[in-house]
């Protein structure tokens, strides 16, 4: 029970912790883009970390209705909507939030931002935190199981924030372009993955259509590996996507590629691939 | 690109349409109790979309999960579930409970 208490723990809390630290770095470094007059509080990440509480909390408590809902598909339903709005708001982040229309509007800009921000991670947290709720929440009714559940569970979330904090501070220690660009990428992975979880979702509800396996890596590094989970986390890899999956992860990607956000990060690097 | 685009969003929504009348699954019911699966050895038909019933009878949530399946879903204590899977080409494919993987265990085999 200790064993799977951290893993189980560590997963959920490590893809959040991942999401939040990147979003924390892009938060500094937007103050570096539209000057000193862009304020920008990071406060805003604890309103995002109690409403994602909150809300994880009551999510877990109403997942068994939620559950029977369409014949019983209402999770793959209502989690897939939840991945929507959060890919809503990512792409708010990238295309809106730099455009020309707030170039004299800097405080309404930051207010934007600050909204896209606390929703991608309060959503972030509702979705995670809730099955991590569940599983304490049950697993723990049975007396002997209290003690190695908790403090397997203290030690994966540990475990999990530190990831997180490292990578805050790698990427701050970089160079500020660096920085920023790495952020980017990672936000794209971030957006592919959603995508590619909504199609899964949706298929195993049989509200989207079976398609056949793009790939299999299962040989080359298996899902159930500790790189492989890790990899799952951070970019949601999966040894054997659905070619839809697949096809969706890459316009999400394609979609923060192609954003002036990441245009403002990777100057030129469009033209230069032209030139090739 | 804005008739790539388009394109590629009405052969999504032909899909999505093709989807929804196709036939029905072929049903099958798995029962989880005392964090074991019964059966443990679950038989489908290849080539065809199963609808997989999973009813809980621990009074504790558990959680479905294959790698080999690309399947997820938690399910609450005394209440029961449905996921779709395959259709699968013939082979074994293992599933477990997340919240309890020491005993909760079983495989799909598609014939």
């Amino acid at each position: 029970m200790f064993i799977n208490s951290v893993i189980l723990l560590l997963q959920e809390i490590l893809e959040a912790a991942l999401l939040i630290s990147v979003l924390l770095v892009i938060t500094n470094l937007f103050h570096d883009i539209w000057g000193r007059s862009f304020v920008l509080r990071k406060t805003w990440i604890f309103y995002a970390l109690i409403l994602g509480c909150a809300g994880a909390w009551l999510y877990a408590l109403v997942t068994p209705t939620v559950s029977e809902w369409f014949d019983y598909v209402g999770q793959e339903v209502v989690n897939s909507l939840i991945h929507l709005v959060s890919l809503g708001f990512l792409i708010l982040l990238s295309w809106v939030a730099p455009s020309n229309y707030f170039s004299d509007k800097t405080s309404q800009r930051a207010q934007l931002v600050i909204a896209s921000m606390v929703v991608i991670v309060l959503l972030a947290l509702v979705r995670e935190g809730s099955e991590i709720l569940l599983y304490l929440g049950g697993v723990t009714s049975q007396s002997e199981n209290v003690v190695p559940v908790l403090s397997g569970a203290v030690i994966g979330a540990g475990i999990g924030l530190s990831c997180g904090v490292i990578l805050y501070y790698g990427l701050t220690s970089l160079s500020h372009t660096w920085a920023f660009r790495v952020c980017l990428l990672l936000l794209a992975f971030v957006c592919g993955n959603i995508a590619s979880q909504i199609v899964m979702l949706l298929t195993q509800a049989d509200w989207l259509p079976y398609t056949a396996i793009a790939w299999d890596t299962a040989g080359l590094l298996p899902e159930n590996s500790i790189t492989g989970r890790l990899l799952y986390a951070l970019i949601g890899y999966e040894a054997t996507p659905s070619i839809l999956q697949a096809v969706c992860y890459g316009l999400a990607m394609l979609i923060i590629i192609f954003g002036p956000l990441f245009r403002l990060a990777w100057p030129g690097i469009l033209a230069k691939n032209v030139e090739q | 690109m804005k008739n790539y685009i388009a394109t590629i969003l009405m052969s999504l929504s032909l899909l999505f349409v093709s989807s929804l009348a196709s036939a029905a699954a072929v049903e099958i019911e798995l029962v989880i109790k005392d964090h074991l699966f019964f059966p443990a050895e679950v038989e489908v038909p290849a080539g065809q979309k199963v609808k997989l019933r999973i009813i809980n009878q621990d009074p504790t949530p558990e959680e479905f999960e294959s790698y080999e399946l690309n399947r997820e879903k938690v399910i609450a204590g005394n209440r029961q579930t449905v996921i779709f899977i395959g259709p699968l080409s013939p082979g074994e494919y293992p599933f477990f409970g997340e919240f309890y993987p020491k005993t909760a265990q079983g495989k799909v085999i598609a014939k």
